[in-house]
């Protein structure tokens, strides 16, 4: 019997994807995973602070000092473009390519979800793993729901995801709500919204305080 | 890759159209388009509606240049055909094929995992994809249309 093995190697997931060990968690700080992470895993593209910040769930502070000992390092490459600065992978380091398969194989399902997801983190307020993935009953062929709360419209979901689908070899299901109806709808008391927020999520952009705060907000209004 | 490829994979079967068999396809992805916007009904139903007239107009185009999908994965095959008659793009079928996935997920669980939002998207795609169909049908088929 011949064995195809799948491209990269899945790392189960353990609880939430913070706490998940992994061989880049064993290796690097959380920052400095976040930044490899998101700039490796997009190397012809190109970031600034702000995203870095929010696709990593760190400060500024602990971003910024680990962009400059990249940059240093000449791992990453910083440019300024008008007033902004904007982060890249630099192709020209001498272990680029090893930088890249490393986050490549290293990475669990949040990691590549939140990686796919990372150009549209600033439209996205909320981003999360539901069903049978989040709460760890999957079989390896689960499909894999996301509920994705911000101003993106499903067709930019979905083309960001179909690279991830490839590299998970799983069907990914997303379900997009502008946050004016998704607050709208969790006040109606809506059936699937409850179900969602009341099971095991795994965040991908966003957390738990800005979830209560999205559904909050609507309940002071 | 062209649909001449396709019909070698054994993923299209040689088919003989008519005038009368484009019209009924285009009448009925219309009324699909009218009814999806019923007030009333759910999101689900209302993107399944939708869904159904996007994949009718997609349906025509292959039978206009003498084809169509076999039945397996029929409806996935319908939409990916698109890249070779209308030259659709490949956002909109990636977009096309992601509600076909999102219609097969309806079990009760989940009947709410589609939102208006959704909706809008769904029958945005499926009113421009009639317009290319017509468009495409009037340029390379022009005696399959009654007009």
């Amino acid at each position: 019997m011949t064995t195809v093995t799948k491209k990269g190697t899945i790392v189960p997931i353990m609880g939430t994807i913070t706490e998940s060990y992994n061989l880049s968690a064993a290796l690097f700080g959380k920052t400095r995973r976040a930044v490899l992470s998101l700039l490796y895993s997009h190397a012809d593209e190109s970031f600034y602070l702000r995203q870095i910040a929010r696709f990593s769930g760190t400060g500024h502070g602990a971003i910024q000092r680990e962009l400059k000992h990249l940059s240093a390092a000449g791992i990453i490459r910083r440019t300024v473009r008008g007033k902004q600065v904007y982060y890249q992978a630099n192709p020209e380091c001498p272990i680029f390519t090893e930088l890249r398969s490393f986050v490549a194989k290293t990475s669990g399902i949040g990691d590549i979800l939140r990686s796919a997801l990372s150009p549209l983190v600033d439209k996205i307020s909320i981003a999360l793993i539901y069903g049978s993935v989040a709460h760890g009953s999957e079989y390896q062929s689960s499909d894999v729901d996301i509920l994705v709360v911000g101003e993106v419209t499903f067709a930019e979901v979905v083309e960001r995801l179909g690279p991830a689908q490839e590299t998970l070899g799983r069907e990914i299901n997303p379900t997009v709500y502008p946050p004016a109806e998704f607050k709208s709808k969790i006040a109606k008391g809506h059936h699937f919204l409850k179900a969602v927020l009341s099971g095991s999520k795994i965040y991908l952009i966003g957390d738990e305080h800005e979830l209560a705060r999205l559904v909050e907000k609507r309940l002071a209004d | 890759m062209s649909l001449r490829d396709w019909l070698k994979n054994g993923w299209l079967i040689e088919h003989q159209t008519s005038t009368q068999e484009i019209e009924d396809l285009l009448s009925v992805a219309d009324r699909d388009l009218d009814n999806c916007q019923t007030a009333g009904l759910s999101p689900d139903w209302k993107l399944n509606i939708a869904y159904n007239a996007a994949l009718l107009m997609a349906t025509a185009a292959p039978a206009a240049a003498g084809y169509r999908a076999t039945r397996d994965a029929h409806h996935y095959r319908v939409i990916q055909s698109l890249a070779y008659t209308i030259k659709a793009d490949a956002r909109l079928i990636t977009q096309l094929d992601g509600f076909r996935k999102k219609r097969n997920i309806s079990d009760y669980e989940r009947a709410g995992v589609v939102s208006d939002q959704e909706v809008k998207e769904m029958v945005i795609l499926a009113e421009n994809l009639r317009a290319s169909v017509i468009k495409w049908l009037r340029t390379n088929y022009p005696k399959l249309l009654q007009e």
